[in-house]
């Protein structure tokens, strides 16, 4: 079932090694290599460009990411300067009606695992009704005794959601995880498109592609909608870790574009069971505070005592209702891997509707059955830890060697509740350009990505119209993460 | 504005400052020993004297001489006020300010930062002192025009002017100190030829040489060098002129307080210090007391301003 682009015309040699591939979902072309719904204008252009124009449009991005700082911090680096996040400018298109059923699934998702977090540290109906395990919530690394009893705003625990999307070989949209507790990639989403904007002008306008800057301020707005105090103007202060935070970049991006000021632990105090910052003319009180550092060193008082990131007393100061957070304490426990089989139940027990994104099937090893038949054929499943996240402790099986297999299986027996298997995911391919041999060559071949849309939660629920898509750059590769050879593309949806 | 990003400006700028004061002084110095032969066996140690840092020098160097002190002064790192120090500390506090600064104020004082950590003892022979201290004055002139060009006059500026102008008032006193130590056991030369290029040596190291000539002619007198560098109030690197820069950077900063606070109780004093004398008043009751005075009042003033606006614990 393999065929190859035959060149027409005005010849286009960077298409000249592309083949399509039955055993996985491509976005752009389908197995005669014909473009899928969407997808047309932008193939059409591909088609037609000199192959040169590539290495210029590439040399063009990355000398525009630059100039902007879209940078990952290496202060060390000789040149002085940072390295960029690498960039495919072949974007990948979602049309109207496929972008429809995403966002309404999403939004549902985000619903459910918001009313589950409240419902965990209020009253727990969905354990008392038996629908989750009670010990398997409770001896969850992310349960967070100090939330109980904690009501937010809006009864919303979580205000930012970053939902990681795969499609399978169907070309079916897949939840492969849950990002609930600080999501980070938004201001890529953004910066790529100001890249593309101006790479590209002409596809992008006739494409009619849906705009993506309104985020900041649609963030903005979820985050004042959480003020507990009523003010007019409530004042709004993001938390970051500091300078030397990986994604301090997007820190500063944010809090730049939404206008408030950007804090750290120690510009905080707690007075009276209310959150303040330090001024240079005096302690000023904060409303919301969305923070960018994990539960553990937010309050050395409550979670880890030697945390210099957080602020002594934060905890105390939600609880009375003085100030509000995003995310809340917490979140964590429903993205949990072993959580996350039961987020189908939770959809239907919370929202009485059926899910409208399937997951993938997933095996508690908790179990002693299913413990035994995913030990018997440990080679075809992806082996996760429940608590982690971000791709770390992960086994992929059919990429595994025996050592490591044994190694797994070591651990799993040891303490089978803190993990979980899954089949292994085909995960889709788009084309994506490739630098081939030296100087300039470059090639379009196909590639791995996902996807990681955004979710604001507010007094309603908005969807970015958008999404970062992580591409695998290495041949094969199956890894997106940036740090080990990942890189983005922009993500177009397309209007109705 | 936050308390620690106010504390981050006020100590980038101050940092680069001092910086700069170092090695205006520590070329200044150098250059006065090559055109007066050394009279004592430790030439250098009226350097330390002002400095206070015999003792930090003696556990590292075993005599004061010409390459062992342009180690202490210009690249030691344990040295916490060497030039190398100094612009470690200005580029360390300023990586929380990027957000805060210019991308091409950061960039020139990155590109400072990353050539200091280059620097080896050969920097002394090739390029040579002369030409070592000259390229850094480029990059510190370059970084304030920098700053100038591209700062809004808000609260960023402020705190930066209050950090500079702090340091230059104590600096320029400093200088003068030295000056004087120099000179103190030879009365003799006072007034001498030797003494002239001294002098005028001094006014190059500020950068003053012309405004001197401007406004007094070429005839180099002490009383006159003392005039311009404390009390012109249209000379930039006098004493005068930068507290009423630092007072007028104060006012505005206080100015924004939601409600009206006290004024800073050193401020009237220091700046009045140098409005209402002259320098032969100054010199007839005691040029080293008076000087002692200025750097005492700046001391106690950034004190004071630590205590309002910075310190956040």
């Amino acid at each position: 079932m393999a065929a190859t682009v035959t060149e027409t015309g005005n010849a286009v040699p960077v298409w000249a090694a592309y083949k399509s591939d039955d055993s996985v979902f491509d976005e752009m072309l389908d197995l005669s290599l014909n473009p899928r719904s969407g997808c047309e204008p932008v193939t059409d252009a591909l088609f037609s460009m000199p192959s040169a124009y590539f290495a210029e449009i590439c040399a063009r991005a990355d000398a525009m990411f630059r100039r902007m700082g879209v940078t990952f911090n290496v202060y060390g680096a000789a040149d002085g300067s940072e390295r960029i996040f690498p960039f495919d400018p072949i974007p990948r298109v979602i049309d109207a009606d496929t972008w429809a059923t995403l966002e309404a699934g999403l939004i549902q998702r985000v619903r459910a695992l918001n009313a589950f977090v409240a419902d965990v540290y209020g009253e727990g109906c969905i354990l008392s009704d038996g629908v989750v395990p009670r010990d398997l919530v409770l001896g969850c690394p992310q349960f967070r005794r100090a939330a109980v009893g904690i009501k937010p705003p809006l009864g919303n625990f979580v205000t930012v959601a970053g939902i990681d999307l795969v499609r399978g070989v169907d070309g079916r949209f897949y939840v492969l995880e849950d990002n609930l507790r600080t999501p980070s990639g938004v201001s890529y989403v953004i910066e790529n498109r100001v890249v593309m904007t101006r790479l590209i002008p002409a596809l992008l306008r006739s494409c009619r592609v849906r705009s993506v800057e309104r985020y900041p301020a649609d963030l903005l707005q979820c985050l004042m909608e959480m003020s507990p105090t009523g003010r007019s103007k409530p004042t709004i202060a993001l938390l970051t870790p500091g300078p030397y935070n990986s994604a301090f970049f997007e820190h500063v991006f944010l809090s730049q574009q939404m206008g408030i000021e950007l804090v750290e632990g120690q510009d905080l105090v707690c007075v009276d069971r209310k959150l303040y910052m330090k001024d240079v003319h005096g302690l000023r009180q904060i409303d919301v505070l969305y923070r960018r550092i994990d539960d553990d060193f937010l309050d050395p008082l409550v979670f880890r005592p030697d945390s210099l990131l957080g602020v002594a007393g934060l905890t105390a100061v939600l609880r009375s209702g003085n100030a509000a957070i995003a995310n809340g304490i917490g979140t964590g426990v429903a993205d949990d891997k072993a959580v996350y089989a039961y987020t189908p139940a939770m959809i239907r027990y919370y929202l009485a509707e059926q899910p409208i994104l399937p997951i993938v099937e997933t095996y508690l090893l908790r179990d002693p059955e299913v413990r035994e038949h995913v030990l018997r054929h440990l080679d075809r499943y992806v082996v996760k830890p429940t608590g982690a996240s971000g791709g770390y402790g992960v086994v992929i099986g059919p990429q595994a060697d025996e050592n490591e297999l044994a190694a797994t299986r070591e651990r799993i027996l040891r303490d089978p509740s803190a993990f979980i298997a899954q089949p292994v995911i085909a995960l889709s391919v788009h084309p994506t350009l490739i630098h081939t041999g030296s100087g300039s060559g470059m090639q379009l071949m196909p590639r791995h990505i996902d996807f990681r849309p955004f979710v604001l939660l507010g007094v309603r629920p908005r969807v970015l119209a958008g999404g970062l898509t992580r591409v695998a750059l290495q041949e094969g590769s199956l890894i997106v993460n940036s740090s080990q050879g990942g890189g983005s593309k922009d993500t177009w949806v397309l209007e109705a | 504005m936050l308390r620690r990003i106010a504390s981050h400006l006020f100590w980038t700028a101050r940092n680069l400052e001092r910086a700069e004061w170092r090695a205006r002084l520590l070329d200044v110095n150098y250059h006065l020993l090559i055109e007066s032969p050394p009279r004592d066996a430790q030439p250098w140690a009226a350097l330390l004297a002002i400095f206070e840092e015999r003792e930090l020098f003696a556990q590292s160097y075993p005599t004061a001489d010409e390459t062992s002190m342009l180690n202490f002064f210009a690249l030691d790192t344990d040295n916490p006020n060497s030039i190398r120090s100094c612009i470690n500390n200005a580029r360390n506090n300023a990586i929380s300010l990027r957000h805060y600064i210019s991308s091409e104020l950061w960039l020139a004082l990155n590109t400072l930062y990353l050539n200091a950590q280059e620097w080896t003892p050969e920097v002394f022979v090739s390029p040579g002192v002369f030409a070592f201290f000259a390229d850094l004055k480029d990059s510190f002139y370059r970084i304030s025009g920098i700053r100038h060009g591209t700062i809004p006059r808000d609260l960023a500026y402020d705190f930066m002017e209050v950090g500079i102008m702090l340091e230059r008032a104590e600096d320029v006193a400093r200088m003068l100190d030295v000056k004087y130590h120099f000179l103190l056991p030879l009365v003799e030369d006072v007034g001498g030829s030797i003494d002239m290029l001294q002098w005028a040596s001094v006014l190059r190291s500020a950068s003053g040489f012309e405004a001197y000539c401007k406004r007094f002619g070429n005839a180099i007198k002490v009383e006159n060098v003392v005039e311009l560098l404390l009390f012109d109030p249209t000379f930039p690197r006098s004493a005068r002129f930068s507290l009423a820069t630092l007072e007028t950077s104060l006012n505005r900063i206080a100015s924004q307080a939601p409600e009206p606070s006290a004024p800073l109780s050193q401020l009237e004093n220091l700046s009045a210090l140098t409005r209402s004398k002259r320098s032969r008043e100054v010199i007839k009751s005691g040029l080293h007391q008076f000087l002692v005075q200025i750097q005492d009042g700046c001391a106690a003033l950034g004190d004071e301003v630590f205590q309002r606006y910075l310190k956040s614990d």
